[in-house]
């Protein structure tokens, strides 16, 4: 469904892309992992038509992204990592502009459809300068839903937002993978990653350093991490392959210590020396 | 395909235009400059000139409505774009929807036209208030249409290149407001030296402000138009492009 071959974008002197390359299968939920500045806007302002690439190419459903915009623009909904409503519009409004904008049919029945997806109907009519910072990010997803579209690119989408409405969130794009959507999501936060995605791709300052689903990454490492603090003060982490490994570790230590699952940090750790987050 | 691509981006701007109106600090500062150019020039210099024979006042009310077409669709044109481009980041999905840049030219050029319109309608009801004598030309509300349209798009072409709000007021203070002094809003072009008519004569505003008190299409009018008209299909062109080739 999107095939993105050695992609590059620089701002001044800071190269945010350097030869990014992945493919992402129909139906499929792609995650991109990594701190901020790592690219991950970049890449999605770029497949969303929003920022030209200095190098390489990006194909959604076939189609160039900079050469056949109009058409990559039909096929896709995008929730924006910067809130991107009209404040001084109603939550209806919002919706009918957008859905005007994408020329959508029935606009009546979608935009109820979306609005109770989001549980916002009922507020349709107030001004968005109203709304919480949870209830306007539920209504930009609503907003990229409203289309129908084929591909949903998802910045960031549960930042800031509490562990509650995350859950809503989450559920909502679980069931939007259900009916067949291709979902490209970025994040720093681990679970998300590890919640939604079938392939995670690792991303570090413009460069993709890991590509593969969440357990295969996590496999490189070993299924489990013995962590303990040394005589020196020092966090020290190791890496064991199944449970077994990890019990005998513990009882050669005569310290604290704790055995947990590796995540995705533990791989992104590994891969740079540094954290997410 | 533009077809009614345009409608939704006007229709936006309409609505937050609605909603701006309800505020008293809206018809305040579209009105305000006007109406103390009116007090200070018209009311308080008025009776004291005439201009090419007639009353002050009757040369110097069409000057403001020009005045007043071009701050009004200029300004708010300007600063909603470069807000909506760099702070609201609104502009985005202007840009992700599957539209011609040339759909968003049209949407926002029409509604910068709305507000340049209802401003001047303002300051023309306030003229009639003030003088019994003021005659609308002909060509007066052609020109109003084609001022409206140029400034709109020159408001355009501002919010799409300014890289922040600063210089959103940089553009105003050195382009706008010498063009709204020396343009002939308040006194003849020919009473400014020699060595600066050029200048002047190369402001839009100026042929707007010869044409708007024009009865009728005279060779020196059609000099004017021609200008007008050139540049509101350089400023048109200028503006769609800015908007094709944006890229964040």
């Amino acid at each position: 469904m999107i095939e993105v071959t050695g992609l590059t974008k620089q701002y001044g002197t800071i190269k945010a892309l350097d030869n990014l390359s992945f493919r992402v299968e129909r139906g499929s939920v792609f995650g991109l992992l990594g701190p901020n500045g790592a690219g991950k806007t970049t890449t999605i302002k770029i497949l969303t038509t929003l920022s030209k690439p200095d190098g390489g190419r990006a194909f959604i459903a076939g189609y160039d992204v900079v050469e056949d915009s109009v058409a990559v623009k039909r096929l896709m909904g995008v929730m924006p990592q910067d809130n991107n409503l009209d404040r001084e519009l109603t939550a209806y409004e919002n919706l009918l502009i957008y859905s005007m904008l994408y020329d959508v049919p029935d606009r009546e029945t979608k935009i109820r459809w979306c609005l109770d997806l989001v549980d916002l109907w009922a507020r349709r009519n107030e001004l968005l300068m109203r709304f919480s910072g949870g209830m306007q990010r539920r209504l930009l997803i609503a907003r990229a839903l409203l289309t129908e579209p084929s591909v949903l690119f998802l910045d960031e989408p549960s930042i800031g937002l509490d562990p509650q409405i995350r859950r809503q969130l989450w559920d909502i794009i679980r069931k939007t993978r259900i009916e067949g959507r291709t979902v490209v999501i970025t994040t720093h936060y681990i679970e998300e990653a590890e919640a939604l995605c079938d392939h995670v791709g690792i991303l570090n300052k413009g460069v993709l350093i890991a590509l593969d689903t969440p357990d295969n990454l996590k496999a490189t490492l070993g299924e489990y991490i013995v962590e303990f603090v040394n005589d020196e003060g020092k966090l020290i982490q190791q890496m064991c392959k199944d449970r077994e490994e990890a019990n005998n570790l513990v009882l050669c230590q005569d310290c604290e210590v704790r055995i947990r699952k590796t995540n995705l940090e533990d791989v992104f750790v590994r891969l740079t020396g540094e954290r997410i987050e | 395909m533009i077809g009614k691509a345009w409608y939704p981006i006007f229709l936006r701007e309409m609505l937050l235009f609605r909603r701006q109106l309800l505020r008293i600090s809206y018809l305040f500062s579209a009105m305000l400059i006007p109406i103390i150019y009116l007090l200070t020039f018209g009311l308080g210099l008025g009776g004291m000139v005439q201009i090419k024979g007639t009353d002050y006042l009757n040369y110097l009310i069409p000057g403001l409505v020009s005045l007043t077409s071009m701050m009004n669709s200029y300004t708010w044109v300007a600063n909603a774009l470069n807000l909506n481009r760099l702070y609201f980041k609104n502009f985005q999905v202007f840009i992700q929807a599957p539209i011609q840049p040339s759909a968003i030219m049209i949407g926002e050029v029409l509604a910068g036209m709305v507000k340049g319109l209802f401003a001047s309608g303002l300051i023309l009801i306030v003229g009639f208030i003030t003088t019994r004598n003021l005659s609308i030309t002909p060509l007066f509300v052609p020109t109003l249409l084609l001022n409206c349209f140029l400034f709109s798009s020159l408001g355009v072409i501002t919010g799409m290149i300014t890289k922040s709000h600063e210089d959103t007021a940089t553009y105003n203070n050195f382009f706008i407001l010498p063009m709204a002094f020396f343009s002939g809003t308040f006194f003849p072009v020919e009473r400014i030296p020699q060595p600066l008519q050029a200048v002047v004569w190369a402001f839009p505003l100026t042929h707007a402000n010869i044409l708007i008190r024009e009865n009728s299409i005279d060779l020196y009018a059609l000099i004017s138009l021609v200008v007008l008209v050139l540049y509101a299909i350089v400023f048109f062109v200028i503006g769609s492009r800015l908007i094709r080739d944006y890229s964040e």
